[in-house]
C-alpha cells in the first residue's frame, strides 16, 4: 500500500517540477506568448495517451493469444489512463487553440483522429461494464481496444489525404531552442512517469477487485475429479 | 471411462453465484435426472456441460476431452437442448432442421427421419412461427438430436409437451448419456436412472453413485 | 470448403427469413426516402446548394440505416435464442459471420437501391456507375465492422445505445474516402480514383480484420 502511495506522491512532485521548470526556467516563445507553454504538457499527454493505448492493444492482444489475465488488467488500467490523458490533450490544445488559430476546434487530421481516439477508447470502457464481468468482458474489451488502435492512423490518413492545418512536428526538424527542448524532454519523463504510476495504481485497484468472487475466473487444466 | 467428470464447478453472474462446486460424474448410457427449485442452477449447469458457457472455475472433462481445450470437437458429439426452443419462426419446419444440417455437415436425409420421430412430418412445411408451443418444442428436440449425438443434455425437455411426451423422450434418449433438468418429480424417476438435487447452486445429495457435496 | 457452405447457408437463411417476414427491407427503405425529405426541410436544399449539402445527406442517411440493419441481424439471434443454437453446432464462428454478414450487405445493398433513386429524382443527383461504385464499396467495409460489433452488443445490456458508440467512429475512414469520391462526382475538385482505391484498401484490411476476429466476439 504504502509503495504505491509513495509512487504516487513522486510522480505528482514530478509534475510540479515539470510546472516550475515550464514556468520559471524557460524562456516565453517570441510569436505565440505565454500561451506557447501549453504545449509542454500538451504534446507530452498527447504522447503519454498513445503510448496508454498501445499498451491497450498489446494487452488486448496477449489477451486473445493466452487468456492472460495480467495482460487483460494491463490493458484495462492502460486504457482508463489513456482517456484522462487524452481529455488533457484535447482540452489543452483547445486553449492552446482559442487564442492561436481564433477556434477552439478544427477539423483538421490530428484533432479528428484524436477525438476518434477518445471515443473509441470511451466506447471501450462502456463495452467492460455492460460485458458478463469475466472472459467475455475482456474478449470484447480486447477486440475493441485492437480495432480502436487500427483504426486511428486510418482516420488520421484519411483526413490527411482530405485536409489538414495542424502545425507539424516541430521536435523531428530541430526547430525548438535547446532550453525549450530540455523542457519538453523533462515534461515528457514526467508524464510518462505518472501515466506508468496512473497504471500501476489502477492494476492494483483492478487485481483487488478480481480476487472478489464476482470477476474471478480460473479455469483449472480439467483434471480427474480427486473425490 | 466416464461420459461426465465436473470437479469444483463454480460459476458467478456478477457477485452472485449461481454454482458452487458442483462434482459430478455420469457414466456411459446413463440418464441423470436434475431437480431443484427455480434459480437453482439446474440451467447454469446444463449450459455448462453443454459447452454453452465456460465455467468461472473448475475442471469439466466429456469423454475425456477436457472441454475448455476441445469445445468445438465435443459439439458434435453433444445435442442440447435449450430453455427456450430457438427455431427461426420464419422457416419452415423442414427447414429449419435442413439448416442445422448444413451447419453440422450432416446428410439431409435426416430431415425426414427427424421430423417422422417426432411426429411432426405432417407439418413440416407451415412455418415454426405458426406451430403450437409444444410443437415447437418438439423441432427443438430434433434439432438437438439431428447428428445423432452421443451426450444428450436437456433443458426441461418435458415443457409444454402432451401426454404422449414421456414415450417420445424416452425414445430420444435411448442409449445415449443424458443430463435432463425438469420439475417433475415423476418424470425424474421414470426417466432418470438417478437425480441429483441442486439448491441454491450446491448439490445437495441423493442417487446412488453420487460424488458430492461441501 | 465447408466452411463456404456453412457461409451460404447462413445467408440463405438470412434472406429467406427477410423474404417470408418482410420486416426490414421496407421499413429501411422508407427510412432512407424520410430522411431525404427531412433533409430537405433541415438544410432547405436547392439547385445553388444541394452540391455542397446532398452528399453529406446521402452518408448520414445511409450510416443510420444501416446501423439499424446490422444491429437488427444479430440481435434477432440473440432474442429468438438462435444465436447459441447456430454456434453450438461446432461450426466455425467466421463461417457463421461471414454468412450474417453477406446477408446484412445484401439488404442495405436493396435499401440502396433505392435511396439512389430517390436522390437522383428529388435532388437532381447524377446516378452513376462512380456513384453506386462507391456507395457498394464503402458498403462492405462497413458491414464487416459494423456486422461484428453487432454480434458484440447483442450479447450486451443496452445494446441499441452501445452499437452507434462503437461503430460510428470506425466507419469515418469510409465515409471520408466515399464523401469525396461522391464529392467529387457532383462536381468538386479532385479525381475519385484515389477515392475508390482507398475504398477498396479498407474494405481488404477490415474484412480480413474482422473475419480473424469474429470468434473472439462470437464463442463464449
Amino acid at each position: 500500500m504504502t509503495r504505491y502511495l509513495l509512487a504516487a506522491a513522486g510522480a505528482v512532485a514530478l509534475m510540479l517540477i515539470a510546472a516550475v521548470v515550464i514556468f520559471f526556467f524557460t524562456p516565453t516563445d517570441a510569436l505565440q506568448g505565454p500561451v506557447q507553454r501549453i504545449f509542454y504538457v500538451h504534446v507530452s499527454s498527447a504522447i503519454a495517451a498513445f503510448a496508454s493505448f498501445l499498451v491497450v492493444a498489446i494487452g488486448g492482444a496477449i489477451y486473445l493469444w493466452r487468456e492472460s489475465m495480467v495482460a487483460d488488467r494491463l490493458a484495462r488500467s492502460a486504457a482508463l489512463t489513456g482517456v484522462v490523458l487524452t481529455t488533457v490533450t484535447l482540452v489543452m490544445g483547445m486553449m492552446w487553440a482559442k487564442p492561436i488559430w481564433g477556434a477552439f476546434w478544427t477539423w483538421d487530421a490530428r484533432l479528428t483522429s484524436t477525438l476518434v481516439l477518445w471515443i473509441i477508447y470511451a466506447g471501450y470502457l462502456l463495452v467492460r461494464r455492460l460485458a458478463v464481468p469475466g472472459r467475455q468482458a475482456a474478449r470484447f474489451a480486447a477486440v475493441v481496444g485492437i480495432f480502436g488502435f487500427v483504426d486511428v492512423p486510418i482516420v488520421y490518413f484519411s483526413v490527411t489525404w482530405w485536409r489538414t492545418q495542424h502545425p507539424g512536428p516541430v521536435i523531428a526538424t530541430d526547430a525548438l531552442p535547446p532550453e525549450m527542448l530540455f523542457t519538453f524532454l523533462f515534461t515528457m519523463a514526467c508524464t510518462l512517469v505518472l501515466a506508468g504510476v496512473m497504471i500501476a495504481v489502477r492494476y492494483r485497484i483492478e487485481a483487488l477487485q478480481d480476487a472478489q468472487p464476482q470477476g474471478h475466473f480460473v479455469l483449472q487444466a480439467a483434471g480427474r475429479p480427486t473425490t | 471411462m466416464s461420459a461426465i467428470l465436473a470437479a469444483g464447478i463454480t460459476h458467478w453472474f456478477g457477485s452472485e453465484p449461481a454454482l458452487e462446486g458442483v462434482d459430478l460424474v455420469v457414466e456411459r448410457g446413463e440418464h441423470v435426472a436434475v431437480l431443484g427449485e427455480n434459480g437453482a442452477g439446474k440451467t447454469t449447469l446444463l449450459r455448462i456441460l453443454a459447452t454453452a458457457l465456460e465455467p468461472s472455475a473448475g475442471g469439466l472433462e466429456i469423454f475425456g476431452l477436457n472441454a475448455h481445450r476441445e469445445k468445438r470437437r465435443l459439439r458434435t458429439r453433444i445435442g442440447y437442448l435449450p430453455h427456450q426452443t430457438g427455431v427461426y419462426p420464419a422457416l419452415t419446419a423442414a427447414e429449419n432442421l435442413k439448416f442445422f444440417c448444413d451447419l453440422r455437415g450432416v446428410d439431409k436425409a435426416r430431415v425426414a427421419e427427424m421430423l417422422d420421430f417426432t411426429s411432426l412430418t405432417h407439418v413440416a412445411h407451415r412455418r415454426a412461427g405458426e406451430l403450437s408451443r409444444g410443437m415447437q418444442q418438439r423441432l427443438a428436440i430434433a434439432r438437438a438430436i439431428i447428428h445423432d449425438p452421443l451426450l444428450l443434455i436437456l433443458d426441461e425437455p418435458d415443457a409444454s409437451l402432451d401426454a404422449g411426451a414421456h414415450e417420445l423422450l424416452e425414445r430420444v434418449m435411448g442409449k445415449r448419456t443424458v443430463v435432463f433438468a425438469t420439475h417433475d418429480q415423476a418424470l425424474a424417476t421414470r426417466l432418470g436412472q438417478r437425480t441429483v438435487q441442486l439448491r441454491r447452486g450446491h448439490v445437495m445429495g441423493t442417487g446412488s453413485r453420487l460424488h458430492v457435496v461441501r | 470448403m465447408r466452411h463456404v457452405t456453412i457461409a451460404l447457408a447462413v445467408a440463405r437463411k438470412d434472406l429467406l427469413s427477410e423474404w417470408r417476414s418482410r420486416e426490414l427491407v421496407p421499413a429501411l427503405a422508407q427510412f432512407l426516402v424520410l430522411a431525404l425529405v427531412i433533409a430537405n426541410f433541415g438544410f432547405s436544399i436547392n439547385s445553388d446548394n444541394a452540391q455542397a449539402i446532398v452528399p453529406g445527406v446521402l452518408w448520414l442517411a445511409l450510416v443510420f440505416a444501416a446501423l439499424v440493419g446490422f444491429g437488427r441481424a444479430f440481435a434477432a439471434e440473440k432474442e429468438q435464442a438462435t444465436l447459441e443454437a447456430m454456434l453450438l453446432t461446432s461450426a466455425a464462428p467466421a463461417a457463421i459471420f461471414a454468412g450474417k454478414a453477406i446477408a446484412a450487405t445484401l439488404l442495405l445493398v436493396l435499401c440502396e437501391a433505392v435511396l439512389l433513386p430517390a436522390l437522383a429524382l428529388f435532388f437532381g443527383t447524377p446516378l452513376t456507375f462512380v456513384l453506386a461504385a462507391a456507395v457498394l464499396l464503402a458498403t462492405i467495409g462497413m458491414a464487416a465492422l459494423g456486422c461484428l460489433f453487432a454480434a458484440m452488443v447483442a450479447q450486451l445490456r443496452a445494446r441499441e445505445v452501445l452499437l452507434p458508440l462503437l461503430t460510428l467512429p470506425l466507419w469515418i475512414p469510409f465515409i471520408v474516402a466515399g464523401g469525396q469520391a461522391v464529392q467529387v462526382m457532383m462536381g468538386a475538385e479532385g479525381t475519385f480514383d484515389q477515392a475508390l482505391r482507398l475504398l477498396i484498401a479498407f474494405d481488404i484490411l477490415f474484412v480480413v480484420l474482422t473475419s480473424l476476429a469474429a470468434r473472439f466476439v462470437l464463442d463464449e
